[in-house]
Formats: structure tokens, C-alpha cells, sequence
């Protein structure tokens, strides 16, 4: 009742704080069928028509409904040598879609529904990276490739490899951060549990993050710590530039997400468009990794869904059996070398 | 049950617009499946549910199989985060001991009896969980063309 009297006060139906600024606390579910980066198919075309975001919305139900309908009971196991999935699945299949949530149609601002987060560049596409960047990755990606099942990094003589060091894994495999960019910033949907519940007083915005249970500090009107504290989601100090906070972050540690370095900066908007939704915008620059700073922005629906705790050290099985599985298949591929 | 990475191809394919909404974000999972389980060792488990792990960053199914000389071992399958369960209105004693099931999957490259549940059915085939989402399910959400 509070916020409605403010509200209309203030002549905007949009929530406010007793000092009349926008409230941006409440839950938000950011998952969204629109992805990051625009389809080269669709070159600077920056959105859908709506029978096309109905379609898609549609065939998204029909795929869901498909994998819903039962087995064959008498199935055997699946191929030697894998069933051919990519990405996360690595050859060996991966989720279920019910453990999967990633939206169920592409996302609207300003009337428009969106064919990527990223808006600038206008091809909706990450600029360039560096050259410095581009052989970073190259040399990276020797090391991860698909899942053969064998310790390919002995018989090609790879030092180090990829299982040497514990510290050497991916940091969402190690329960650090989110995977994708989910903890951000900038704050991105990922595969599952992207809601984000937003907690604002006067003098700070506190951002938890259901993947990983990552959560922000935001200091409004505060100061950056000294270039030498550094911190996996970066040092965050905020400020109302009208209606709109705007993030600034930096002093980022060696792994911040989207594959930046550490001289990332990135700057984010927050602005209430309605009593039901916010609007993110953010811009990353980062001179190691790309050669112009690019900008994205994505609708935050809020939701009546609670953020549930995502314990990630409590039982990460699953990085143990990496590392023993990756000494088994070494021990195997050093037999086959002495030979 | 496929992969996910195939579902979204799959509605990329379907949609015959040139909408190819292959998601950046599916490369992405808290792990790579590949990392942990061999190609080589694919599995076919039958049997009962003796245990359920209803734990980040991902649930354990534990059952118990039969091999055909009659010896009994336990196998631990490995499901997404419980939290989408959650969501969804499941419980951990929505999963009860004894109820029978059907893994395919591969084993891990640890050779330990852990595999990753590729698809996790009933005996009769029919799914043992199903994704779906504004099922009116007690933690569900309406989906969101379903919002007011």
C-alpha cells in the first residue's frame, strides 16, 4: 500500500524507496530464448516479427512436449565411442530438459522482441578480440576438445595438460562461480537457476545470484578499493544518475566471467520500467581481450518464484571422479606409449 | 531423452525462419558431462531405487542393479541441481526406495559405478521426471506467457 502511495505521488507506476528512489528489490527470472549474440542469418535485423517470436515460443513447447514422451522400454545401452552430443553433453548426452530452464521465448523492450542481448556492436555480435586474445584462445582450445575417452594430452606429448592441476579446471567446475556469466557481471541467463533477488537501501544494492549462490555488494556513492584488492565478481560501487543506478566495476581478479581478463571494466544500468519488470543494460570494455568496448541489455521480468540455496561445494562429487578419471586414462595412455 | 544442445537445434530446425537461437549459453554447464564420463563405457542400469542425494550442484540416484550372475551392485546416476526439481513441485520423498527404474548412460572415467542419467525412465519407458514449467505445481511459477 506504501508503494502504490508513493507510486502515485510520484506519477510513475513503478515501485519507489521512502527517498523516492526507483525500488529495485524484489526476484527476477532472466531466462530468455533470445540469445547473446544475434545469429549471423539474421545481420543487423535486431528483431522478431511476432508470429516469428510466436513461433519460436511455440516450437519451444513442441520440443519440450517431445522429450517428454516415453522410451523404449526395451532400449539397450547407448553407442561405444558416444552419442555424438556436443557442447556440455560432451558425446556422452547431457541433461534432461527438467533440469534445464532457459526461458520459453525471446524477450521485448520498448515493444520490440529482441534477437540478441547484445545491442552495440549493431550486428548484435561481440566486437573483435585482440590478437593477444585470439592466441590466448587458440592455444586453449588444443587442450579442450571433445570427450574420446582417452588421455590424448600423453600420446600427443601436451604439457601441461588439462587435468594436471586442480586449479587448471574451469571455476564453475570447481564450485567457484557461476558457469556462463550468471554472477557476472555483466549478469547473463545461463542454463538454470537464473533468478536474481534484489535487495536495495539507501546506501547499498545487494545482488544474489541463485546459480552458485554468488551474491554482490554494491556501494552507492562509494569508492573503488585500491588496484591491488581483487575479487572474483569485482569491486562494485554504484550511483543514481536520474531513475537509473549505474554500476561501475573493476579490480577483477585473473577468471572473471565471459572470458575477459583482469583489466575488465564493466558498467551496468538498473532502471525500473514498470512495477513487474527492470531493464539491465550494461557495457564491457576490456583492451586485453577485445578491440572496442560492447554493450547488451536484457528485460528482468520479475517473479513470484523464490530463490532456492545452491550449495555447490555440498556434494561436487563430480570434480573428484574428473581428476582420478583423468589419472586412470593417463596411466592407460602411458602404457600404450611405452609400447 | 536427448541432450539439451539437441533440443534447442532441434527447435532451430523446426522453425524453418533461419532463427538459428543456438544459445551461447548451452556450451555452458556447471561441468562438462564429457570431463566426467567415458564415451566408451556406455551402461544400461535396471533396478530399484535405494538412495536419493538431494544436493548441489547436482542430485545422486542411487539403485541397486542385478548382474546376470546374480550379484548386486549399487550405481549412482547423476541428475541436474534439485532446485529445478523444486520449482517443479518435487520433493525428496517425491523419489521413493524401491521404485524401479531404467538408466542408459556411460560410466565414469574413474570406473567408479557412476554413470550420467542420459535418460532416467520408469519400467514402462515413461519419463521418471518431465521438464515442463507453469504445471501449477506447488513452487511452479506460471510460465510467462502465462502471466498477468
Amino acid at each position: 500500500m506504501t508503494l502504490a502511495m508513493v507510486a502515485t505521488v510520484w506519477g510513475a507506476e513503478i515501485p519507489r524507496t521512502p527517498d523516492g528512489k526507483p525500488d529495485l528489490s524484489g526476484t527476477y527470472d532472466i531466462a530468455t530464448l533470445t540469445p547473446l549474440t544475434r545469429p549471423a542469418s539474421l545481420g543487423e535485423r535486431q528483431s522478431l516479427t511476432d508470429a516469428e517470436a510466436k513461433v519460436l515460443a511455440d516450437q519451444a513447447k513442441a520440443v519440450a512436449a517431445a522429450t517428454n514422451k516415453a522410451s523404449d522400454p526395451n532400449r539397450k545401452a547407448p553407442p561405444t565411442g558416444g552419442d555424438g552430443s556436443e557442447g556440455p553433453a560432451g558425446n556422452v548426452g547431457g541433461y534432461n530438459s527438467l533440469w534445464v530452464d532457459i526461458g520459453e521465448g525471446a524477450f521485448k523492450v520498448d515493444g520490440k522482441w529482441r534477437t540478441s542481448i547484445v545491442i552495440d556492436p549493431s550486428n548484435g555480435r561481440m566486437p573483435p578480440v585482440t590478437d593477444a586474445a585470439r592466441k590466448q584462445r587458440a592455444a586453449q582450445a588444443k587442450v579442450s576438445r571433445p570427450n574420446r575417452g582417452d588421455a590424448f594430452w600423453i600420446t600427443e606429448g601436451i604439457s601441461p595438460g588439462p587435468y594436471d592441476d586442480p586449479e587448471m579446471r574451469p571455476t564453475a567446475e570447481r564450485c567457484l562461480l557461476s558457469f556462463g556469466s550468471g554472477g557476472g557481471p555483466p549478469m547473463l541467463p545461463v542454463m538454470y537457476n537464473n533468478l536474481k533477488q534484489l535487495v536495495l537501501t539507501k546506501d547499498t544494492l545487494v545482488i544474489v545470484n541463485e546459480m552458485v549462490h554468488d551474491a554482490r555488494v554494491v556501494r552507492i556513492n562509494g569508492e573503488h578499493e585500491p588496484p591491488e584488492i581483487r575479487r572474483w565478481l569485482g569491486d562494485s560501487i554504484g550511483r543514481w544518475e536520474g531513475d537509473t543506478l549505474v554500476v561501475d566495476t573493476t579490480n577483477f581478479n585473473d577468471n572473471p566471467a565471459i572470458g575477459a581478463s583482469r583489466n575488465l571494466h564493466v558498467v551496468e544500468r538498473f532502471r525500473r520500467i514498470d512495477a513487474k519488470s527492470l531493464l539491465y543494460g550494461f557495457t564491457v570494455e576490456d583492451p586485453t581481450v577485445w578491440t572496442k568496448p560492447w554493450s547488451g541489455e536484457i528485460l528482468w521480468p520479475a517473479t513470484e518464484q523464490r530463490i532456492f540455496e545452491y550449495a555447490c561445494h555440498e556434494g561436487n562429487y563430480s570434480f573428484g571422479g574428473i581428476l582420478k578419471g583423468a589419472r586412470l586414462l593417463e596411466a592407460e595412455a602411458e602404457k600404450k606409449v611405452k609400447k | 531423452m536427448r541432450a539439451k544442445t539437441r533440443v534447442i537445434l532441434g527447435v532451430v530446425a523446426a522453425c524453418g525462419l533461419g532463427l538459428v537461437f543456438v544459445q551461447v549459453r548451452s556450451v555452458y554447464a556447471h561441468h562438462a558431462f564429457g570431463a566426467e564420463f567415458d564415451p566408451n563405457r556406455p551402461v544400461l542400469l535396471k533396478g530399484p531405487v535405494t538412495r536419493v542425494e538431494w544436493i548441489n550442484p547436482h542430485t545422486w540416484i542411487h539403485l541397486e542393479t542385478t548382474k546376470a550372475d546374480g550379484k548386486k551392485e549399487i550405481w549412482m546416476v547423476e541428475g541436474g541441481t534439485p532446485n529445478s526439481l523444486l520449482r517443479r513441485g518435487l520433493k525428496r520423498d517425491s523419489i521413493q526406495p524401491g521404485q524401479a527404474i531404467i538408466v542408459d548412460g556411460y560410466q565414469a572415467k574413474d570406473r567408479s559405478n557412476r554413470a550420467n542419467g542420459r535418460d532416467i525412465t520408469l519400467p514402462g519407458g515413461q519419463k521418471f521426471f518431465m521438464g515442463s514449467s507453469g504445471t501449477g505445481a506447488p513452487y511452479d511459477a506460471p510460465g510467462k506467457d502465462e502471466r498477468k
